[in-house]
């Protein structure tokens, strides 16, 4: 009974542990939780595509694997730095997407759910936002990137 | 990109599409190749005149326009495709002639969901092709014949209202 006890208080702690990926997209500082994240990789050329969804416009084609591109560093009114650049790979609702990030290579960190507060700005999807080392980091909601846009657009 | 001539990605006997397959600035698109009545030089076409070819009028389509693709009209290489679907004739000035080619229709794939305003219109899905990914264009939109819209000549893009996907999902 000790045993069962102390496997449930490891499990709530688990729980209240959030695995996340920290990237930086135009020297801002971004999460996301690693789970909706597919990869990251070296950035490869893009393919324009003649589009009106604002900031999904071009692909990444990769092997037979053809997948959209969001540009986040337009969205937050910013240029990627560094080089080479890097491509995350998002696992949307509606499939993989990739993203062109800064070259600052990811870390790995656990947040404490607890710490997550909610993000006052309301210009991206995100989780909440947390204070990982001096920064505030806002935790993108990756699997539903572009939604609020959607539906500003459609409203 | 180097596809002059007919390019075959299966000898099988699978059943396949054929496309002509056109560039506009960056972007190469395709037409299903049945709707493709002729292809002519800067000189044949002339400049921005409906063409009148087997006793049918084309009039002239500003497709670049239309998609807003910046290309490059001027060059050696531009052509007009005359192109029918039986209901409405277009004549479409593109930058290139890129080649024909058939596709096992099991290759054409889907315009991914995350692309989700006019461009599900204008497009009925894509083909990736060597480096590049070419998009299958939508006759129907192209010659703009969704009810109650006219074709829509040179200069008249603008007025375009929506068009409805009818031919999406079809073509390949």
């Amino acid at each position: 009974m000790l045993r069962a006890a102390r496997g449930q208080q490891q499990t709530q702690d688990t729980k209240r542990l959030w695995s996340v990926v920290v990237f930086s997209v135009g020297g801002m500082k971004l999460a996301a939780r690693t789970e909706d994240v597919e990869g990251v990789s070296p950035w490869t050329e893009a393919i324009p595509v003649p589009s009106r969804t604002p900031f999904v416009q071009a692909m990444l084609k990769r092997n037979n694997h053809v997948m959209p591109v969001y540009d986040l560093a337009a969205r937050l009114s910013r240029t990627v730095q560094g080089e080479p650049l890097l491509c995350l790979v998002a696992r949307h609702i509606d499939g993989p997407m990739a993203i062109c990030i800064d070259a600052y290579v990811p870390s790995l960190e656990t947040v404490n759910a607890t710490a997550i507060r909610p993000n006052d700005s309301q210009d991206i999807e995100s989780l909440g936002s947390v204070t990982i080392g001096e920064y505030d980091v806002a935790i993108v909601a990756l699997q539903r990137l572009g939604r609020l846009r959607q539906d500003a657009v459609r409203s | 990109m180097s596809l002059r001539g007919r390019h075959n990605s299966a000898n099988t006997l699978a059943e396949t599409a054929s496309f002509l397959v056109v560039r506009l600035g960056l972007s190469y698109l395709a037409l299903p190749a049945t709707g493709v009545r002729g292809i002519l030089t800067q000189e044949e076409a002339g400049y921005d005149e409906a063409v009148t070819a087997a006793e049918t009028v084309y009039l002239p389509m500003d497709l670049a326009q239309r998609l807003s693709v910046v290309a490059d009209l001027s060059g050696i290489e531009r052509r007009t495709v005359l192109y029918s679907t039986g209901r409405s004739h277009g004549a479409i000035r593109v930058e290139q002639v890129v080649g024909l080619t058939d596709v096992e229709r099991k290759d054409c794939l889907p315009l991914p969901p995350q692309f989700h305003c006019d461009e599900r219109n204008w497009f009925g899905g894509m083909l990736p092709y060597q480096d590049q990914l070419v998009l299958i264009l939508n006759p129907s939109w192209v010659l703009g014949e969704s009810p109650g819209v006219v074709p829509v000549a040179v200069g008249q893009a603008e007025q375009l209202v929506e068009a409805i996907p009818a031919e999406v999902g079809r073509l390949c």
